[in-house]
Formats: structure tokens, sequence, C-alpha cells
């Protein structure tokens, strides 16, 4: 395999996704973070790529840059009053956090940098044969893992549309309606009776 | 062998996940909050794919699949909370959502 090509996509991908995330945390206003996310996730997927993950550039495509990244629109969207204000910074907070990160930052790149890597000889499969590995894999080792996987994703769900729906339940029940309403059914329920 | 070490895929994502680590500390919306949270679970992804690489192993990619299921979940809930927040107070900022605190 060339080598060169491989290097020079890693190295653009990598400025790419990382500027972009700085980018994201930097933004002053809340839509540009967001339209920031865009560029970064499609460099992950691109390093996916690089990685020769197939099926893992496709889904990063396919679930972040599409449905998450939508989902996080939508929910700035809705918060349209929060977005207009410039998201605030506290300055104290800011120093600590950036001890914080910049500790955890270099002392996981160092235990990362230092362990030995040997270098792998080993070529990955190609596309179709790690699709077949990985779906071999679903539904043999890890098949109770991926139904518990099924049943989170339905009960957020459910979560989700009973979090969506608690505002409007109060809504469609005013006194006068309750009152009047009662009266005809039970008319209508006599006759029934009777027969 | 392949064009890159897996070093180089290691550290890349050690300073995405620091990038995300940063948002989360000095951010004040959830909803950015939440983006940050989005590039640490990058990082962790490229992570575990490098190393399913490096050991020519199918768990490396395994795992991603998880990650990105329960990051999935994640969103619709946490979206949904933070809509329903800002619907009953008018405000998602988080220094002033605190009703939890006392």
């Amino acid at each position: 395999m060339n080598t060169l090509p491989v290097q020079i996509a890693f190295y653009s991908l990598a400025a790419l996704t990382l500027i972009s995330a700085a980018y994201v945390v930097r933004a002053r206003s809340i839509i540009h973070a967001g339209f920031w996310l865009l560029p970064c996730f499609v460099g992950v997927a691109g390093l996916f790529a690089t990685l020769q993950a197939h099926f893992f550039f496709v889904a990063q495509l396919l679930i972040y840059a599409g449905a998450i990244l939508v989902l996080i629109l939508f929910a700035l969207m809705l918060t349209r009053d929060a977005m207009s204000l410039h998201v605030p910074l506290k300055s104290h907070l800011g120093i600590w956090a950036g001890l914080i990160s910049a500790g955890l930052g270099i002392s996981a790149s160092l235990v990362l940098a230092r362990q030995s890597w040997s270098v792998t000889t080993a070529h990955p499969a190609g596309p179709a044969r790690q699709a077949e590995a990985l779906g071999e894999a679903l539904i043999g080792l890890y098949a109770v893992p991926f139904e518990v996987a099924s049943l989170l994703l339905l009960s957020a769900l459910i979560g989700a549309v009973v979090l969506a729906k608690v505002e409007r339940a109060p809504a469609p029940e005013p006194p006068p309606l309750a009152d009047t309403l009662p009266e005809p059914e039970e008319t209508r329920k006599e006759p029934v009776g009777v027969e | 062998m392949l064009g890159v070490p897996t070093e180089y895929f290691l550290v890349l994502s050690g300073i995405l996940f620091t990038i995300g680590v940063i948002g989360v500390l000095i951010k004040r919306n959830p909803i950015v909050i939440f983006m940050c949270i989005e590039l640490m679970l990058n990082a962790v992804n490229l992570t575990f794919i490098a190393l399913g690489r490096h050991f020519v192993h199918v768990n490396g990619q395994m795992y991603v699949i998880f990650v990105m299921a329960v990051a999935a979940a994640e969103v619709a809930i946490g979206l949904g909370i933070i809509v329903a927040l800002f619907r009953s107070k008018e405000t998602i900022n988080i220094d002033e959502v605190n009703l939890m605190k006392y």
C-alpha cells in the first residue's frame, strides 16, 4: 500500500477535526458552535476511512453528521430565545478548566506516546470480510449486549415521547367542557343498558 | 505496514477528548455541553477503532457500535430534557437551573 497519500489524508483530516472542534468550544454564538460540529464529525468519519473501518465511516456520517447533528440543531431552534444570547464564560472557572484539561491532555498523551506500540504487520481484512466478522460477532458473542442496546434505544424512544408530551397534558381539559361532557354520555348509556 | 502509526491516532483522540473536556468545563449552555460530550465520544470511538486495527480484532469496532447506540439514546433524552426545561423555566443557563441543588 502506498503510504504517502494515507499520511497526507491523516494530517489534513486531523487538522480539520481539531480546528473545527476548537471552534465548537470557542464560537461565541451557539448556532455557530452547532454548525462547526459538522466538519468535526466529517473529519472523524474520514479518519475512520483512513483506519480502513469502512462500515464506521458510513455509520459516522449517517448517525453523527446526520441524525445527532440535526437533533442538536432542532434543540437549538426550539430554545430560540437562549440562542440569541452569547454563551457566558466565567473567567476564574476558565483558568481552572484550562489547568485541569491541560493536565489531562498532557498526561494522556504521555501515557499513549510512551507505550511502545509495536508496528503491526497484519493488514486489516477487506470491507466485505470486516462486515462479515462484525455481523457474526453481533449475533454470536455479542448477542446479549446487542439486545440490551436495542432495549436501551426503545426506552429512549419512549422516554423522549413522554418528555415531549408532558407540557401538553394539562391543555385539553378546560373545566366547562368537563362539566358538560358526562351528561350526554350517561344519557347515551341508559338506552344501551335497557336494550 | 499501513501508513500512519497507531499512536498518532491515539494522541489525536487524546487532544480531541481534551478539547471536549475544556468545553464541558467552561460552557454555560447545556446544548453546547452536549456538543462537547459528543466530541469526547468521538475521540473515544477513534481510540477504539485505532486499537481495533492495531490488534486486528473485531472487539474494538464492536464497542463503537454500542457507544454510538448509547450516544443516540443520550442525545434524544438529554435534548428532550433541555427543551422541557426551557419550556417550564424560560432559561437553560445551567447557573440558573439549580433547583436540585438544595
